[in-house]
């Protein structure tokens, strides 16, 4: 069974990118209302203004996929949903093509 | 209606020279012209490490070709595609939609920004009012 609340995925993997917005400013020196304060991510393809998510570069692709390379959830990288959902298909595309791994050991 | 574009990427044995793989190209080049295709652009990216081996390969020859034609088209040079030697691996992706799409896009956000240029002092609450009294 899967122990504890949260997202079920026992420790490690990532952990550094979601855990530190979380801790850091805030708690100590407010008091009131002052919340966490948390850094946002910002999705990368609408910062940059990319429309099209093109399987072919992988360059910008890789960086949204692991070593082990698989398909990390949006929350770890910040992308829109829309993005993410492009940006799912291109991978899922390089994959057949032989430009990323379905799973590296 | 226009006709649509297809990329086909496909990957060439590694044991292959330049020459022949230039030759394959021409090849399926001519696969999409018997099919009554157009090619629009040949790219050869070289050779490259593959993610994973294809048919006990670890490298292959990467050759890119975008086409203009029907659905038809892509049935034949697949079918044919499939059975050419030195051909270890390919795909065809439709991207006339897709691409369509992102160029709108641009174009509205090019739109957008040449507009905030224009009147860089017009608040959200004077600009109705100015826009009421044209209109009256």
């Amino acid at each position: 069974m899967n122990g504890g609340g949260g997202f079920g995925r026992p420790g490690g993997r990532s952990g550094g990118g979601a855990g530190a917005k979380r801790d850091g400013a805030g708690a100590k020196d407010g008091g009131g209302k002052r919340y966490f304060f948390r850094r946002r991510k910002v999705c990368k393809f609408c910062a940059d203004k990319i429309d099209y998510v093109d399987y072919k570069d992988v360059k910008l692709i890789s960086q949204f996929v692991p070593e082990r390379g698989k398909i990390l959830p949006r929350r770890m990288f910040g992308t829109c949903a829309e993005h993410q959902r492009k940006l799912t298909e291109a991978i899922k595309r390089a994959r057949q093509i032989a430009l990323l791994p379905y799973a590296a050991d | 209606m226009s006709e649509r574009i297809y990329e086909i990427l496909f990957i060439a044995d590694p044991n292959l020279g330049e020459p022949e793989v230039d030759a394959l190209a021409a090849q399926v080049q001519g696969f999409v012209e018997q099919a009554g295709g157009k090619l629009q652009k040949l790219e050869k990216w070289g050779k490259k490490r593959l993610a994973y081996n294809v048919r006990r390969h670890n490298e292959g020859s990467y050759v890119l070709l975008a086409v203009e034609g029907g659905g038809g088209l892509i049935k034949e040079v697949e079918r044919r595609l499939k059975v050419t030697d030195g051909i270890i691996r390919f795909l065809t992706v439709r991207v006339d939609e897709e691409v369509r799409k992102a160029e709108r896009r641009k174009a509205q956000r090019a739109l957008g920004e040449e507009k905030r240029k224009g009147r860089p002092s017009a608040t959200p609450h004077a600009t109705p009012h100015a826009t009421e009294g044209v209109q009256q």
